[in-house]
């Protein structure tokens, strides 16, 4: 064989090494997991898009955690030489971390409808005990504390509103939570005062119906005045002829206990003393027999329980006079109407004429249906 | 054997250059990242939320392909900094539309709080002429709360744009703004029924 034969063999089996080489070097070199991290990332991505940060924090914490070591471990398996790497482990953990990105969106989407329509429940349920606070006691005298915290909590459900419809439930929630405890707290010690006072009812209807029947017995004019409806009735021989709009004392509600807590007192009183325009700076005037009897003995209860201070007054000077229509319970205790309609019930009351004062003359639950 | 030698030496250099002809393009990823960090910085997360997470899986998709060429014998880069070159514009872009947005958001908060001011001094000297509600004081009273809440509320809204949190304060200041226009219609309202009356 001559020399040059020689050589174009030595060429063609450095070739046929070279390329063999290169054949099992890529033959066997193992495949890295791009599908596999593809996949764990796409979930990762879902459960982003369902804000599984928010609504499954722990899983999605987790899966995260699985996608970043499989990360780490398929970049220390490249540092391994070509043929001695391993990715299957590599492989494990993306897979963990897909199938956990997966739970994490599912629930969240889970979390996420449920809470919203838990929130929008919530906020119909808030809507409405704002409503019936307005409804109910917004005339109602609330203590300063009682309206800032329904104020407030009001407040905090308009936020909430806005918070929810931009889609942040969590905090949402946080708001209402919170708008919740301020507006259903206030409402219930509302409602309890207004149980309370109308514990007082059966005894209201009894003077009513008294006052109702002495006018059908006597034939004469008797007055009853309804503070809750805030109307002043005209009866004669029993029947009503007469019905005007009332403004009351600011504490209208419960009965007046001394001088200057600027409530109307209840009771069964009388007129006994008229004054025309001359002798009154309220147009015209019906003095009452405020305080009778027991609104003395009352009093006296209240001092000697200590619920008094010893320095405390009675009080008196009880009218039904003119200068209302402000809309408004402006009075100290008395009852004011309009000039043109205290002109009418002055016209046909005569000292002696019952004026009984109520609460209310319906039971609280016609008064809450109203 | 010479020429044994020199061919190994030839086959083991093509192997060499071959395996290394793609050069992890370590720069692109650092500005890419700074890029990134810079629209976070500009709180991309919270004014354009949807635009930051996309920005967040094109770079975790750049680091698995990065990863993945290194895996392979012939690396090849060329791809992976085309798509280096997007994410930084997208990063840019994301960052630009964060400001945006955040301006937009402070203006539209700005704009809130000198109308919720004018509208609580309007009710304050609406609530002076005393139409009080056909209720009586009792109206007047939950109003006066009303406006006090209001007025809390603006102040907080104050103080969040102060920090800079101009989305808390956007959400405050509307809650705050429905609630002075609603107190406002009602005191018009009354006002307009005790001048009807009369």
């Amino acid at each position: 064989m001559s020399l040059i034969w020689k050589r174009i063999l030595i060429v063609a089996a450095g070739a046929l090494f070279v390329f063999l080489v290169f054949f099992f070097l890529i033959r066997f070199t193992p495949n890295p997991p791009v599908d596999e991290m593809a996949y764990a990332r796409k979930a990762l991505s879902k459960a982003a898009t369902n804000k599984a940060d928010t609504y499954s924090k722990k899983l999605y914490k987790e899966a995260r955690g699985y996608y970043e070591s499989a990360m780490t471990t398929w970049k220390i398996e490249n540092e391994r030489f070509l043929y001695f790497r391993d990715y299957s482990k590599v492989v494990k953990l993306a897979m963990q971390a897909a199938r956990t990105a997966n739970n994490a969106a599912d629930s969240s989407a889970l979390s996420s409808t449920s809470l919203k329509t838990t929130l929008s429940r919530k906020i119909s349920g808030l809507n409405e005990v704002s409503d019936n606070l307005d409804k109910w006691f917004t005339a109602y005298p609330l203590s300063t504390e009682t309206r800032n915290r329904i104020a407030k909590g009001k407040m905090l459900l308009e936020e909430a509103k806005i918070i929810y419809r931009n889609g942040k439930y969590i905090d949402a929630d946080k708001k209402l939570t919170e708008s919740e405890y301020l507006l259903s707290t206030s409402y219930e010690k509302a409602s309890e005062s207004l149980k309370s006072y109308f514990r007082s009812y059966p005894e209201w209807r009894r003077w009513a119906e008294k006052t109702i029947t002495n006018s059908r017995d006597s034939g004469s004019y008797s007055i009853i005045v309804d503070k809750f409806s805030r109307k002043l009735f005209v009866y004669l021989n029993g029947s009503k002829k007469a019905e005007y709009s009332a403004e009351l004392g600011r504490n209208w509600v419960g009965d007046k206990i001394h001088r200057g807590d600027k409530a109307t007192p209840e009771g069964m009183y009388r007129i006994t003393k008229k004054f025309d325009s001359r002798d009154t700076k309220y147009y015209k005037a019906l003095l009452l027999d405020y305080p009778n009897d027991e609104d003395t003995a009352k009093f006296r209860a209240a001092i000697a329980k200590g619920i008094l201070p010893r320095s405390a007054k009675i009080g008196g000077m009880i009218e039904i006079h003119g200068n209302g229509g402000k809309g408004v319970d402006w009075t100290e205790g008395c009852i004011a109407l309009t000039d043109q309609e205290m002109d009418l019930l002055f016209r046909i009351a005569r000292v002696g004429t019952p004026v009984t004062i109520v609460g209310s003359l319906q039971d609280l639950q016609h008064v809450m249906k109203r | 054997m010479k020429n044994k030698v020199l061919m190994g030496l030839a086959a083991i250099a093509m192997v060499a250059v071959l395996s290394s002809c793609g050069k992890k393009p370590q720069a692109e990823i650092d500005a890419t990242n700074a890029a990134i960090a810079a629209a976070q910085a500009a709180e991309a997360n919270v004014y354009v939320p949807a635009e930051f997470t996309a920005l967040q899986d094109s770079m975790n998709a750049i680091n698995a392909a990065v990863t993945a060429q290194e895996s392979k014998l012939f690396k090849k880069f060329g791809p992976i900094k085309e798509q280096l070159a997007k994410t930084l514009t997208l990063a840019n872009t994301t960052a630009t539309n964060a400001a945006a947005k955040k301006e937009e958001v402070k203006k539209d908060a700005e704009t809130l709080l000198n109308d919720i001011k004018a509208v609580i001094e309007e009710n304050g000297k609406l609530i002076t002429k005393a139409p009080r509600g056909k209720e009586g004081a009792a109206v007047i009273e939950q109003i006066k709360a009303d406006m006090a809440t209001v007025t809390t509320a603006v102040a907080d809204a104050q103080a969040s744009f102060d920090k800079g949190t101009y989305m808390d304060a956007d959400t405050k200041i509307k809650a705050a703004k429905a609630k002075a226009d609603g107190i406002n219609a009602e005191l018009k309202e009354a006002i307009a029924k005790v001048k009807g009356r009369r």
